[in-house]
């Protein structure tokens, strides 16, 4: 065990941790509130969107992030060169940084994931406590912003914090992109001298420290955002 | 003060409402009886806009709507001179219950944050709730939690308070505190229609009995006259079936 390249490796996949966190952030960003207005669109019976929302969730869950990001690395680049030609702009494709194949990726995969939560979560706030709303004159925007969303926000949390881990370690996924994560560091690092174990016990760690925090950081949220509940009689 | 003309509503194939009329002064309080079934919710629910009659116009006053097209705006005037009072109660579950009584005051009618929180305390007040501001419903029982709910509507100061059964789904001990706060409002001069099971309160309280089945009103009367002289055979059936044993020895 070398301890010299064990240390310095670990700061090597440290460095990865931005780049596996605004994906994590911008998937989130993207998904929470898409994957919530399409919930919606499932409880309140909208025909075409209910249905497109139901066969969305089940492609993407029915099928291995790997295998999606494969489609979306080699699809989208054959897609992109050809508008590139039809518009003759000069740019070549494969300059593009793998980090928006990313974004674009885990944001269609974690909808699909945070489409399920939502449904669950908002099935359990009550259709009556809408109504209540309505009958004291708030609008149906007023009604969801103050009365539905705090409270299916709670009811989802737990469910959302895990999404988020595996979210983030889903983006250990993005070496098969050639994507500057903490994986790829790290592996990148190890081939010069072979310290294969030393860099996954990096990887390992970097990941365990960062997944620990996150839900740190939601386990609090939830107390605060609960509150409401706990003093139940 | 509300006139309510021809509400029909159907469910899919299934007629509820066969075209009900209406009237309403300032200061009744009408309480409808009728079978399971019979379309006292419905009717109370197309009044508030929570369900969309087919058919039939609302007057309130000067205001003339009809309740198929209404505007959102219609929808808007009309439930800010009606509050609805929930068999479930229907708390909002996030807010205190000084905060369930204000919200529609601060953010449906624009009332100034204090001047709503001063208003809301005094609707707790009214239903003997003083102590209890900053409970959430959670923390409450069954009984009070209906109480907050008729404080949401009496704060809100509409011309007409609509009940749908507030307190069948309450345990039989805690009827009577929810009563007595409805009688007390009623005393005040609350307009109210009230669906309701509960005969004491239509005889002591209610000067006007609407008696409903098959989705239209078969018979309506003073209580006493109601009660103790139904012209309909369908009112007699029913009243058998209700009234209690000495009240129809009464008779
Ligand atoms: N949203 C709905 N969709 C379909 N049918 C409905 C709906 N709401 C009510 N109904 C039907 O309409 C009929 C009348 O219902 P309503 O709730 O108005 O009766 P009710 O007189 O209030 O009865 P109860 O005393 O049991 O409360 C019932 O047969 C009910 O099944
Ligand atoms: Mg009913």
């Amino acid at each position: 065990m070398d301890f010299k390249f064990l240390v310095d490796t670990f700061f090597v996949a440290l460095s990865g941790v931005p780049t596996a966190l605004i994906i994590t952030i911008i998937s989130l960003l993207i998904a929470l509130p898409l994957g919530f207005l399409l919930a919606l669109t499932r409880i309140n019976q909208i025909p075409v969107l209910q249905r497109f929302a139901q066969v969305y969730v089940s492609f993407i869950r029915g099928t291995p992030v790997i295998v999606q990001i494969f489609i979306v690395y080699s699809s989208v680049p054959l897609f992109l060169t050809s508008i590139f030609e039809k518009y003759h702009i000069d740019k070549n494709v494969y300059d593009i940084n793998p980090i928006w194949y990313a974004f674009i990726v885990f944001s269609i995969n974690t909808t699909a994931i945070m489409i399920e939560i939502f449904r669950s979560a908002i099935s359990t706030v009550s259709k009556g406590q809408l109504e209540a709303a309505y009958s004291v004159g708030l609008t149906n925007v007023q009604a969801l912003r103050r009365i539905i969303i705090p409270q299916v926000l709670v009811t989802a949390l737990p469910n959302i914090c895990t999404a988020t881990v595996n979210l983030i370690k889903a983006t250990s996924l993005g070496y098969a992109m050639s994507l500057q994560e903490i994986t790829l560091r790290a592996k990148v690092a190890a081939n010069v001298g072979y310290n294969y174990v030393e860099a996954y016990i990096d990887i390992f760690l970097v990941y365990l420290i960062l997944c620990s925090l996150v839900e740190y950081l939601f386990k609090r949220y939830e107390k605060r955002l609960s509150k409401y509940k706990i003093a139940h009689a | 003060m509300l006139e309510i003309k021809n509400i029909h509503k159907s469910f899919g194939q299934n007629e509820i409402l066969k075209g009900v009329d209406l009237q309403i002064d300032k200061g009744d309080v009408v309480v409808i009886l009728g079978p399971s079934g019979s379309g006292k919710t419905t009717l109370l629910r197309c009044i508030n806009f929570l369900e969309k009659a087919d058919e039939g116009y609302a007057n309130f006053g000067d205001i003339n709507v009809h309740l198929k097209t209404a505007s959102k705006k219609q929808i808007h005037v009309i439930r800010q001179k009606t509050a609805f009072v929930f068999q479930n109660y229907n708390l909002f579950n996030n807010k205190t219950a000084l905060e369930n009584v204000t919200e529609g005051l601060i953010i449906g009618r624009k009332v100034p944050k204090a001047e709503a929180a001063e208003i809301g305390k005094k609707a707790l007040d009214k239903v003997g709730l003083s102590e209890k501001y900053d409970a959430y419903p959670s923390q409450l029982s069954g009984g009070q939690q209906q109480r907050v709910g008729i404080a949401r509507a009496v704060a809100l100061n509409p011309d007409i308070i609509l009940f749908d059964e507030p307190t069948s789904a309450l345990d039989p001990e805690l009827v009577g505190e929810v009563l007595t706060v409805m009688k007390n409002i009623a005393k005040e001069g609350t307009t109210m229609l009230v669906v309701t099971h509960e005969i004491s309160f239509a005889r002591d309280v209610a000067n006007r009995v609407v008696f409903m089945d098959g989705g239209m009103i078969v018979e309506e009367g003073p209580p006493n006259e109601i009660f103790s002289n139904p012209k309909e055979e369908r009112t007699k059936q029913f009243l058998k079936r209700v009234l209690p044993e000495d009240y129809i020895y009464y008779i």
